[in-house]
Formats: C-alpha cells, structure tokens, sequence
C-alpha cells in the first residue's frame, strides 16, 4: 500500500486517528510519518523499531536450543526484536546486555534521572544528586532563568542541611 | 461542574493548553501485548483499589469508566476531549479511564501502559499540570509496585518511553506561522532537539483550525524537570515568532475583513459543518488577540472548540442525529452560547 499523504513511498506506519466524530486509520511512510511528526528516532532512520532490534542481532548467531526465554512472561528476544515490544518488566534484565544498544540509540543517554518511586529513594546516593542539582543549577544561571536557579539553590540548600544531619542514608 | 477548558491560563493567545501525561506499569503483570482477560482484570482491581487506599477517588473526584460500557460515539467524545488517544480506544476490551469531574485529571487503564496518569490545564501551565499529575502518581505510588530500574527509570512496553515515563505537550494555535510557512520548517527542526511539533487533527499537514502539538520524545536521561524546561524554552520561542507573524498579517485588511466576517458567519449561519467551523474559530480566536475582537474571551473560544467537535455534540445533545441535523445543531448551539 503506498502512502495516502505523498502517494509515492511504500507505506510502513499505520496511524488511528478521529475524523469527523469517526474513528479511521491512515497510512503513511516513513518520510511523511516523520513530516507529520508521527514519526519516532527510528522512522526517521527509515527503520521500524523491530527492524532496527533485528539489525542489532542479525550478526550473532542463534541456535535454537539455546533460545533464553523470559522467566516471567516467556518472550524470547527475537518477540521482541520481531514486535518492538518488550514483554514485561523481567525481560528488561534478562535481555539488559542486548536491549542497552538499542536503548542508547533510541534516547542517546542510557542512565535515568528524575523521579523514583517512594519505595527506591533511600537508595539514591545524594551525592549524585546533589552534583546532577548543581550542574542544573548553572545551565539555570547561563540560560537566565533565575526562577528556576532560586528553587534548585533552596532544594540544593535543604539537600546538604539533611546531609548534615545525617538524614539521608 | 464547569470544565477545565472553559478556563482562561498563561500565554492563552497562542497556546490553549497544557498536557503532562506519566506512564506506569505494574512490576508484576506483564505489559500489555502480553496480558490475558485476566491479568486486565486484575491490574483494574489493583489500580481501583489503591485509588480507595489512598483517598485519590474523594481527592480528585474520580469516577470509573469501563470502555466496554461506553458507545462508540461516547468512546470517540473522550478522544475529541483529549481524554483518550485513538489506539486506546481501537481496543476497549479490558480497558477503562478514572475522570474528574472536571475532566483535568485522569488515568488511562490498561492501554500501552497499565496506567497512565493524565493532567490537563488551559493556557502554558507545566507546573500546574506537573504538580497534579506528581501528586497522583505518587499518592498511587504508596499501594502500587511500578516497575522501575534504576538505571533505565520506570519501565515501559515500548523502549522509546523508558526513563521518567514523562511525555509533555502543549497544544498550540499557530494560524500566522501555518500561512507564512514557518510551522513546517519550525517542525523539521525540533527533531534533532528531541521534540516534535505535529499538525493536531485529521489528515494532512496542514490543520484547519491551525492547531500545532509541541510534546517531548526523549524521556531517558533527562529529569521530568529538565524535560519540560526545555519544552518550555522551545515554546517561549514559537509564541514570541508566532505573534511577531501574527502582528505582520494583521495589517492586511482583507485579513481583518476574514476575521470578522468569521464571528459574523459563527453568529448567524443556520447549519455549520465542524470543517468550516474550525476555520472560523481559528479566525476568532486570532482576532481576539489582535484586538479585533473585544465581546468574546477565549474560554468562550474554547468551550465551542471542545463542544461543537461531531461526537461531543452528539453525546452533550443524547440524542441520535443525521448529519444535517448535527449541522444544524451545531450552528444552534454557536449562535447560543455566543449569546450568553
């Protein structure tokens, strides 16, 4: 099928959307996928996500006996590499070592920062987060956005007092 | 219960919201490409249950829908409400939605993610919208185990998501920057920036009613706070050329001319289809900030915008309709609410 917005390509994303109170579904190519701002990082390389996953593992050589399936939900890589979808919370860490590369092609930085669930918090050295709040602090301070700056001071201010205390673990 | 769209917020001339939305899953389900009836059934009783424990249903007056009670009229009201997103309503089986009574804040059950909590403010507001949606999510938090990691964040079906599960976006009305071209070129360059600007509604990149998404993609290595500051940077630049652009084509008199002729054409036309609608609105709302137009404000603007989408007006009016009635339903209801 050829996209309904140019005509020309192959279509490869299918996108549901609302027209006139109805629900339909058009289809696009990746070029138009990516014009229309449908697209993803991996559209843009002309890629679906499954094919980029495939790519990554398409040199390595895989014997079916030795197949790794997920304890938890039993997908294999290949599901997921197949799908561009990940099958449960499990299969990040089994696959960690082969999902990482994908990840760091998709988002560039592989290391979460921002917020944690209440339950992980004690685990987050407060050194990290105090240097990661500082360097915060003066982008705040070149891009001028003083707002910004006074709060990260006051929470930096606060972070170090508990420091002190001996609060934090 | 008036409705969060009927308000007025910050920078209302060209953005007319706020949307912050978090994806969640439960650690011990599997996501949802692999969930049974049964394993749906069960993260709904969870996710109700810790909304009960932790007091956010009295809280943020939250009521249950479960999709597979809903019409489908009903089911696409919810997306022209910016309530749901298309796919999620291509499935109902197994999923629902927790509303406010003012529409503001919601959690989506069961669609890509398990839960996706929602928070929705009129005008450029991420602090309120963050603050409604943090708060949610970490009163949710308190009876529910999300899966996270702490290197990759909160763990998500799709890898693009993984991090702080954050997607930020504001719906922008860019009628100047559409005419002189400056959307699309605006839109090619976001991408290397990790964001993206798409054309609102329908097909083609051209809206009619001239309206633009602004939303993040990189969700990985940045903080919820970083993320939308640099959303926000972005969108001060788009405003600032969109009302330079916006100042420039109102000089022209036959842009005036179309400005006003538009409230008249809303004021009086006796059926009016919802494509020459959004033209018309479009063309109101840039001349009330032209100062062109003085007798309505934008929460009027707003108010018809959501209302006389074809699927809301359909369930607001409860009745089955034919098209020309729903036009000239449409053009009733206009002529009404600009009365008042």
């Amino acid at each position: 099928m050829l996209c309904e917005s140019c005509g020309v390509f192959p279509a490869t994303t299918h996108v549901k959307t609302i027209i006139n109170g109805e629900l339909s579904e058009y289809c696009l190519c990746a070029q138009c996928a990516q014009k229309l701002g449908y697209g993803n990082l991996t559209t843009g390389l002309g890629l679906s996500v499954g094919s980029l996953l495939g790519g990554f593992f398409s040199h390595m050589e895989r014997p079916e006996a030795d197949v790794v399936r997920c304890k938890f939900c039993g997908s294999t890589f290949d599901d997921i590499a197949r799908s561009g979808k990940v099958g449960c919370a499990e299969c990040y860490h089994t696959f960690y070592n082969r999902l990482i590369p994908l990840i760091q092609q998709i988002h560039g930085n592989a290391k979460h920062r921002g917020k944690v669930p209440g339950g992980s918090q004690l685990s987050v050295n407060p050194q990290t987060q105090l240097s990661v709040m500082r360097s915060e602090l003066r982008k705040a301070i070149d891009s001028e956005n003083f707002e910004h700056a006074a709060e990260l001071r006051d929470r930096i201010r606060a972070l170090e007092g508990e420091g002190q205390n001996g609060k934090m673990v | 219960m008036e409705k969060w769209y009927e308000k007025t917020g910050p920078e209302n001339d060209v953005v007319l919201s706020t949307c912050i939305r978090l994806n969640r899953n439960l650690r011990d389900y599997p996501f949802s490409e692999k969930m049974s009836r049964s394993h749906q059934a069960a993260v709904t009783k969870c996710v109700l249950q810790a909304s009960k424990d932790s007091c956010i249903l009295d809280r943020f007056q939250l009521q249950y829908l479960p999709m597979e009670q809903l019409t489908k009229t009903e089911m696409v009201s919810l997306v022209e409400l910016q309530l749901a997103n298309p796919e999620f309503i291509s499935v109902p089986e197994g999923r629902g939605v927790l509303l406010s009574g003012d529409e503001s804040v919601s959690i989506l059950l069961n669609g890509e993610n398990h839960l996706q909590v929602q928070a929705n403010e009129a005008g450029l507001d991420f602090e309120k919208a963050y603050r409604a949606a943090d708060e949610l999510d970490s009163l949710l938090e308190k009876n529910l185990t999300f899966a996270f990691d702490e290197t990759l964040g909160y763990l998500t079906q799709n890898p693009m998501n993984l991090g702080t599960g954050l997607s930020a976006s504001l719906s922008l009305h860019l009628p100047a920057l559409q005419e002189n071209g400056g959307a699309a070129r605006i839109s090619a360059s976001l991408a290397p920036l990790g964001l993206s600007l798409r054309a609102g509604g329908g097909k083609g990149s051209e809206p009619k009613g001239a309206v633009y998404y602004l939303s993040n993609r990189v969700s990985l290595g940045l903080s919820e706070s970083e993320a939308i500051s640099n959303l926000q940077n972005i969108a001060m630049q788009i405003i600032t050329q969109e009302r330079a652009a916006r100042d420039e084509l109102v000089q022209e008199l036959e842009v005036q001319d179309t400005i006003c002729r538009s409230l008249g054409i809303l004021k009086s036309a006796r059926i009016m289809s919802y494509e020459e609608f959004q033209g018309l609105i479009s063309n109101v709302r840039f001349g009330i900030s032209a100062g062109l137009i003085t007798e309505i404000g934008y929460e009027i603007v707003e108010r018809l915008s959501f209302e006389m989408q074809p699927a809301t007006l359909l369930v607001m009016s409860g009745k089955k309709l034919t098209v020309n009635e729903r036009r000239s339903l449409r053009a009733q209801k206009i002529k009404e609410i600009l009365k008042n």
